[in-house]
C-alpha cells in the first residue's frame, strides 16, 4: 500500500482553503443517519465530539476515567499557542508555522503544521467565547507570555492550569451535547478492539471497568483521540492510566504507526527519589528563565551545594552555549544533563540530578519577585521533596514528557484504515522531532474543532458504508479476541506483579532508547524485551476475575500492549541512523558531541505496518518535502 | 386590585410553592422566617426589660398590648406562621440532608480550625431545645397550664410569679442560653443564605451577630436570675 | 532526611456496589516519608498481591492534584490532615511512626461504592450537563479580544473554575451538600460577560438537577471550604444563592416549542 498522504496541490497557504473547498459535505437532514465513535475525551476527543455533536452526527464518547473532565490534558499547565499577534511583535501564520518545523528538527509534514497555525487564532476565539477564563490585562484583553525556543510572546494561559481550563471548556460543550442528547457517555470504558467491516473502521469493542462487562459498538466512523504513550517508561511526567492500548490494538489491525520512536524527554522534573516511586512531576519549563543549571566540578562531591564555591562548580549550559545558555531546547537541556550525571558529577544520594539554582536570581530580583513568578511551583517543590528551593538548589533530572510519534495519518487526520481518524498525541502529528512548549493544546483542539469534523464529513459523504450489525462475524471475531486475551491473562496466575513488569520494560526503554540511543543498545533492548514479553505471558499475577472491577486487569492489558510497543520504538530508533530533535543516535554526532541530522538519507516519516505477532514490520515511508522552508542544522551555540 | 394579584396566585405564592421544591428555596424560606423571628425577638425583649423599669411601665406596655386583641390575634397567627414554617421546614431540611448520606464514617474530623461542637453543626439540635423552651413558656404565659395564677392578676405580678417558678427558671436560663447559641450561627447564616456574602461586610456581619446573639442571651437569661434573687430576698 | 515508618492501615473493603463493607486492618513497615500517599497504598498493593489477597481498589490518575480522580478519606479528613492538597499530593512525611490510619472511601447517597474506595461520582456530569456551559457552536465565535473581561473579573473566574471536581466538598459535608461545586460552575459563568446570556437558566437548571441527584442541602457549615484541595471558597455560595434567588423572579421556563427546531 502507498502512503498517500492526500496534501492538496498549490501554494501552502492555500492548501486547506482548496481542501475544504472540494471535502463533501453531509446534508443536514442526513446526518441524524451517521453514528460516530470517539475515543478519549481529552482536548483531542472532548473537542471534536462537541463539534460533531453540535453538526448533528450521534456520538459515543469512551473515556477510562470516571469523568470525561479527567483526561490528561487537565494537567498542561504552561499555556497554548496562538498566532494571534495580540502584542504587535511581529507574530504571524509564517512565524508560527516556521518554529514549529524548526523545533520539530523538520521532520514533521510541513501542510499539516501550516494549517496548524491558520487555525490556531480560531481555537482562542472558540475558547473566550465558551468562557475559559484566559488571564487578562486591566484593560480587559488577553495576556500573553514567552515561552522557549521563540522571539514572540504568542501563548495564551490560564495561571498555571491552561490545560485544566481548556479541557473545562471542551468538557463544558461536550456536557451541552450530551444534554441535547446528541452525545452519549460510556466512562469508565476501555476500548480494548478496533472493528473493521470490509476494511473500514466500523466499530469497537470495550469494556465497561466497573463490571468488566464486553460490549460491541457500531459507527460509521471511529475517532482515536487517546493521547501519548510516555508510560512506556513507566516513570513519566503523564498520568497514572495514560495508555497505548487503543492505538496499539488498531495498528494491529492494519493502522500504520508514525515515527514511534520520536519522545521528549523533558529537562525539568522533579528526580526519582525511591523505588516505590510511581511517576514524576514535572516542573514548568519557565523556572529555567531564572534559575542556573550547575553540577560540581569534581566527581563524587558529597558536599551540601551551599559549601560548593562558586569556583568549585559548573554551570555547564552557559558554558557550551553562551547564546542561549540554560534557555537551550529541552532535548539538548536533557542530554547535557545526563551527560554530566553519566560523568558520575550528578548531585543527590542518587547521582541523577542537577542543581536549578535561585540564589543568583533571589539575589538580583529579590525573594518577593521570584515568590510572585515562582510561588506555586516552589510550593509543589517544597510538598513533594520537603526542601525549600528558597534557600537549597532545586534537583532535577529529566523525564519522559511527550510523544511525538504516534498513529500515521493523512492530512484528513485518517489513518491507513479507512473511517478511523486519529487526533491529539495519540498520531504521529505535527511536531516532527520535538515539540515545542504549548503547541500540543493547540494541536488537539485544531483537530477537534476545526479539522476532524470536516474530514469526518468527507468520510461519510463520500464512502459507501453499508449498515452493519454488532451481531456480524466481524464483531463476533474481534469480541472473542478482546475476550480471549483477558482469559488468558487471567488464567496465567504466575509469580511477578503487573507493576514489576511495567518498571523493568520502564527501564530498558529509558537505559537504551531514552535520550541517547545506540545500535548495540537498541539491540540489545529489542532482545530484552522480548524476553520481558515472553516472561510476562507465563509469569504475571492477577488477582480477582473479570466481572469486576479490577485495576490489575486493566494495567495488564495495557502494560502487555507497551511492552509490544517498546520493542516497536526500538526497532524505529534503529532504523533511524540519524539524530534529530528528542532523537539521539550516537553514531551520529558532531565532533562536539552534539545532535546531527542526516536529511540526505532520513528525511522521511517512518510508518510501520504490523505483520503478525511474532513477524517483523514492514517500514513505509513517507518522503518530506519542504517547499517553502530551507533546511538548517540547529545551533544554540 | 393588581397588586394583590401579584401578591396571590399568579406570583408570590406561586414563587413560594416553587421555592419550597427547591433545597435553595427552601432554605430562603428558611432564612427569611428566621430572620423575621429575630426581630420579634429583639421586639419581645425590648418590651421585656421594661420589667426593669418599673411595675408601672410594664403593665401599662402589657396592658396597652392586650387592648387590641384584633392585632394581637393577627400578630399571634403571624407568629405562628412564622414558627410552623421555620420548624417544619427544618425538619424537612434535616431529613434530608440525613438521607443524603445513608452510611455514615467510621472517622470523622473537621478540617476548620475550630473544636467539635459548633453552632452550624448543631443548629437542628439547638433549635429543638429551644422549641422545648418557647413551647413551655407558652404553657406558662400564653395558655396558663401551669400554676394558673389569680383572676385579675397584674402583669408584672405574674410574670416575677411564674419567673420564680424553679423548673420555669431553669428552662428559661438554658433556653435563652441556647436561643444565643442559634443565634451565632443563624444571623450570619441568613446573609449567606440570601446571597449576602462580602469580603469587607461578612467579617463584620458574623461580629454583629455573635454580638446579637450574646445580648439577647443575656438578655432574656437575666429574667429567671433577676425573678430567682428576687424570690430569695437578694437586694438588688 | 528520608526516615522509614510502621503503620497500621485500617481500610475499607468492599467487593462491590451491593456487598456488605467493613474496615480490615493491614500492618505495613518501613514506608518512606519521602513516599507519596498513593505511593504508600501501592507498596501495600503490592504485599498484598504476593501474599496472594487482593489488591485495594483506589481511584486515581494524573497524580499531581489537578485531575480530581484521587478521593480518601484520611483519619475523618478529606484528601488527608493538609489544607489545599489532594491525596495524591499528600506525602507520607506528614505521618508519624506507629500512626494508626483510617482510611474510607467518600460517602454520598449520590456517590454510590463501586469497590473499596472506588466511588461513582457521575451525578457530577449530570449537573455540568443541565447548565453548567456557554451554548456557543464551533464556528460562531467572534475574534477574542472582542469580548473584554477585566482583570477582576476574569480572576474570581479563574479562582472559581480552578475546581478540579473531586467531590471532597460532597465527602465532607454533614449534609453531603454539592452545593460548593455548582457554586463554582455558576459563579465562574456568572463573572464572565460569555456567562450572561444563560445565566438565569443556568442556575435554575443546575440546581433543579443537584436536588434531583440526591445531594443534601447546604447548611452554611462551611467545612467544604476547608476540604476543598482547589482553595474554592463559600462566597461562591452566596454568589449562586444570589444568583438563583434573582433567577426565581426573572427566569420563566421557555417553552418547550423553541429548541430542536429547524
Ligand atoms: C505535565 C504535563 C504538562 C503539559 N503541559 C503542556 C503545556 O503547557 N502546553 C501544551 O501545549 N502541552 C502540554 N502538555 C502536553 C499535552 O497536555 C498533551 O499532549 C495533550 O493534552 C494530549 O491531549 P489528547 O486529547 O491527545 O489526549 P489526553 O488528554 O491524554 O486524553 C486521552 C483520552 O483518551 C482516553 N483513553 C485512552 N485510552 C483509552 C482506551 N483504551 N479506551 C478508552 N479511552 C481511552 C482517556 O480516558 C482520555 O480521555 C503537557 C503534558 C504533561 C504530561
Ligand atoms: S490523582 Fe489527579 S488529583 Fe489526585
Amino acid at each position: 500500500m502507498s502512503l498517500d498522504a492526500r496534501v492538496p496541490i498549490g501554494p501552502l497557504s492555500e492548501k486547506w482553503t482548496k481542501c475544504k473547498n472540494e471535502l463533501k459535505l453531509v446534508s443536514p437532514t442526513n446526518k441524524r443517519k451517521y453514528d460516530i465513535i470517539v475515543i478519549g475525551s481529552g482536548l483531542a476527543g472532548a473537542s471534536a465530539a462537541a463539534s460533531l455533536g453540535e453538526l448533528g452526527y450521534n456520538v459515543k464518547v469512551f473515556c477510562f476515567q470516571d469523568s470525561p473532565r479527567r483526561a490528561h490534558s487537565i494537567a498542561a499547565q504552561g499555556g497554548i499557542n496562538a498566532a494571534k499577534n495580540y502584542q504587535n511583535d511581529g507574530d504571524s501564520v509564517g512565524r508560527l508555522f516556521y518554529d514549529t518545523v524548526k523545533g520539530g528538527d523538520f521532520r514533521a509534514r510541513e501542510a499539516n503544521v501550516y494549517r496548524l497555525a491558520e487555525v490556531s487564532a480560531n481555537i482562542i476565539d472558540q475558547c473566550v467565547a465558551q468562557g475559559v477564563p484566559f488571564a487578562r490585562e486591566y484593560g480587559g484583553t488577553l495576556a500573553n507570555r514567552t515561552f522557549g525556543g521563540v522571539l514572540v510572546s504568542r501563548t495564551f494561559y490560564a495561571r498555571g492550569q491552561t490545560g485544566q481550563q481548556l479541557l473545562l471548556g471542551a468538557y463544558s460543550s461536550l456536557m451541552r451535547q450530551v444534554e441535547r442528547g446528541k452525545v452519549k457517555l460510556y466512562s469508565r470504558h476501555e476500548m480494548l478492539d478496533l472493528v473493521l467491516v470490509d476494511g473500514v473502521a466500523r466499530g469497537v469493542i470495550a469494556r465497561d471497568l466497573t463490571n468488566g462487562n464486553f460490549e460491541k459498538h457500531a459507527a460509521h466512523a471511529v475517532l482515536l483521540c487517546t493521547g501519548g504513550y510516555s508510560n512506556v517508561f513507566y516513570l513519566s511526567t503523564n498520568a497514572k492510566g495514560c495508555n497505548a492500548t487503543a492505538i496499539w490494538r488498531a495498528y494491529k489491525r492494519g493502522a500504520y504507526f508514525g515515527n514511534p520512536c520520536f519522545t521528549q524527554i523533558h529537562p525539568t522534573s522533579i528526580p526519582q527519589h525511591g523505588d516505590y516511586q510511581s511517576k514524576l512531576t514535572l516542573m514548568s519549563e519557565s523556572l529555567r528563565n531564572d534559575g542556573r543549571v550547575w553540577v560540581p566540578k569534581q566527581k563524587g562531591d558529597k558536599r551540601r551545594p551551599e559549601a560548593i564555591p562558586e569556583g568549585e562548580r559548573d554551570y555547564y549550559l552557559e558554558r557550551k552555549y553562551p547564546t542561549y545558555g540554560n534557555m537551550v531546547p529541552r532535548d539538548v537541556a536533557s542530554r547535557n544533563a545526563k551527560a554530566v550525571c553519566d560523568e558520575g558529577r550528578g548531585v543527590s544520594e542518587t547521582g541523577q540530578a542537577v542543581y536549578l539554582d535561585f540564589a543568583d536570581a533571589i539575589k538580583r530580583d529579590g525573594r518577593e519577585v521570584i515568590r510572585q513568578k515562582y510561588g506555586n511551583l516552589f510550593h509543589m517543590y517544597e510538598k513533594i521533596t520537603g526542601e525549600n528551593p528558597y534557600h537549597t538548589p532545586m534537583k532535577i533530572y529529566p523525564a519522559p514528557h511527550y510523544t511525538m510519534g504516534g498513529l500515521w495519518v493523512d492530512y484528513h487526520l485518517e489513518s491507513t484504515i479507512p473511517g478511523l481518524f486519529v487526533l491529539g498525541e495519540a498520531n504521529f502529528s505535527d511536531h516532527g522531532a520535538n515539540r515545542l512548549g504549548a503547541s500540543a493544546l493547540m494541536q488537539g483542539l485544531a483537530d477537534g474543532y476545526f479539522i476532524a469534523p470536516y474530514t469526518v464529513g468527507h468520510h461519510l459523504a463520500g464512502r459507501k458504508l453499508p449498515k452493519v450489525s454488532t451481531d456480524g462475524p466481524e464483531f463476533e471475531e474481534a469480541l472473542r479476541a478482546a475476550k480471549g486475551r483477558v482469559d488468558r491473562l487471567l488464567k496465567i496466575n504466575g509469580k511477578r506483579s503487573v507493576d514489576s513488569f511495567h518498571r523493568e520494560l520502564g527501564r530498558i526503554m529509558w537505559d537504551k532508547c531514552g535520550m541517547s540511543r545506540s545500535e548495540a543498545g537498541l539491540k540489545e533492548a529489542i532482545a530484552k524485551i522480548r524476553a520481558l514479553r515472553e516472561e510476562f505471558w507465563n509469569n504475571v499475577k492477577i488477582p480477582g476475575g473479570n466481572a469486576e472491577l479490577n485495576q490489575s486487569l486493566e494495567q495488564a492489558g495495557r502494560v502487555a500492549d507497551f511492552i509490544e510497543l517498546g520493542e516497536l520504538m526500538c526497532r524505529d530508533a534503529l532504523n533511524r541512523r540519524e539524530s534529530c530533535g528528542g532523537h539521539f543516535r550516537e553514531e551520529s554526532q558532531t565532533e562536539e558531541n552534539e545532535a546531527k541530522r542526516d536529511d540526505e538519507n532520513y528525511l522521511y516519516v517512518s510508518a510501520w505496518q504490523h505483520q503478525g505477532d511474532d513477524k517483523e514490520p514492514t517500514l513505509h515511508k513517507e518522503p518530506l518535502a519542504f517547499e517553502s522552508i530551507h533546511l538548517t542544522q540547529r545551533s544554540y551555540k | 386590585m393588581g397588586w394583590l394579584r401579584l401578591l396571590g396566585k399568579e406570583y408570590l405564592l406561586n414563587w413560594l410553592i416553587k421555592a419550597l421544591g427547591s433545597s435553595i428555596g427552601r432554605k430562603f424560606v428558611m432564612g427569611l422566617t428566621g430572620l423575621l423571628l429575630i426581630g420579634f425577638v429583639i421586639v419581645h425583649l425590648a418590651g421585656n426589660l421594661l420589667l426593669y423599669v418599673g411595675i408601672e411601665d410594664y403593665n401599662n406596655y402589657a396592658h396597652a398590648l392586650h387592648s387590641k386583641p384584633g392585632l394581637v390575634l393577627v400578630a399571634e397567627i403571624g407568629l405562628l406562621a412564622l414558627f410552623l414554617a421555620h420548624i417544619l421546614i427544618a425538619v424537612g431540611i434535616t431529613r434530608e440532608n440525613r438521607a443524603a448520606r445513608p452510611e455514615g464514617y467510621q472517622m470523622r474530623r473537621s478540617k476548620q480550625n475550630r473544636t467539635a461542637a459548633t453552632p452550624s453543626a448543631l443548629m437542628f439540635v439547638s433549635g429543638a431545645i429551644l422549641l422545648g423552651f418557647i413551647l413551655l413558656h407558652l404553657a406558662d404565659f400564653r395558655f396558663h397550664l401551669r400554676n394558673p395564677g389569680p383572676d385579675g392578676e397584674e402583669p408584672f405580678a405574674k410574670a416575677l410569679r411564674l419567673l420564680q417558678d424553679p423548673v420555669s427558671a431553669g428552662v428559661y436560663f438554658v433556653g435563652s442560653l441556647f436561643l444565643g447559641w442559634h443565634l451565632v450561627h443563624g444571623f450570619q447564616s441568613v446573609f449567606q443564605t440570601l446571597g449576602w456574602n462580602h469580603p469587607k461586610y461578612t467579617p463584620l456581619i458574623k461580629k454583629a451577630g455573635v454580638a446579637l446573639a450574646v445580648v439577647l442571651a443575656l438578655g432574656f437569661a437575666s429574667f429567671p436570675v433577676w425573678a430567682m434573687l428576687k424570690k430569695y430576698g437578694v437586694q438588688l | 532526611m528520608e526516615k522509614k515508618l510502621n503503620l497500621t492501615l485500617k481500610i475499607w473493603r468492599q467487593k462491590g456496589p451491593q456487598a456488605q463493607g467493613r474496615l480490615v486492618t493491614y500492618p505495613v513497615q518501613g514506608v518512606s516519608t519521602d513516599a507519596s500517599f498513593l505511593e504508600m497504598l501501592d507498596v501495600l498493593n503490592e504485599e498484598l498481591l504476593k501474599k496472594g489477597e487482593e489488591p485495594v481498589a483506589f481511584d486515581h490518575d494524573c497524580r499531581e492534584g489537578i485531575c480530581g480522580m484521587c478521593s480518601l478519606m484520611i483519619n475523618g479528613q478529606t484528601h488527608g490532615p493538609d489544607r489545599e492538597t489532594t491525596t495524591c499530593q499528600l506525602h507520607m512525611r506528614r505521618f508519624k511512626d506507629g500512626d494508626t490510619i483510617v482510611i474510607e472511601p467518600w460517602r454520598a447517597k449520590s456517590f454510590p461504592i463501586l469497590k473499596d474506595l472506588v466511588v461513582d461520582r457521575t451525578a457530577f456530569d449530570r449537573v455540568i450537563a443541565a447548565g453548567g456551559y456557554a451554548s456557543v457552536n464551533v464556528g460562531n465565535a467572534q475574534d477574542a479580544n472582542c469580548i473584554l473581561v477585566g482583570k477582576e473579573s476574569a480572576d474570581r473566574a479563574m479562582d472559581a473554575a480552578a475546581c478540579i471536581g473531586c467531590g471532597a466538598c460532597v465527602a465532607s459535608c454533614k449534609n453531603a451538600s454539592a452545593m460548593l461545586f455548582v457554586a463554582a460552575k455558576v459563579t465562574h459563568f456568572a463573572e464572565l460577560p460569555q456567562g450572561q446570556p444563560e445565566r438565569y437558566k443556568r442556575a435554575q437548571a443546575m440546581v433543579a438537577q443537584m436536588d434531583a441527584e440526591g445531594f443534601g442541602g447546604c447548611t452554611n457549615t462551611y467545612e467544604c471550604e476547608a476540604a476543598c484541595p482547589a482553595g474554592i471558597q463559600v462566597t461562591t455560595i452566596a454568589k449562586l444563592n444570589r444568583e438563583y434567588l434573582k433567577s426565581s423572579f426573572a427566569y420563566a421556563e421557555e417553552s418547550k416549542s423553541s429548541e430542536g427546531e429547524g
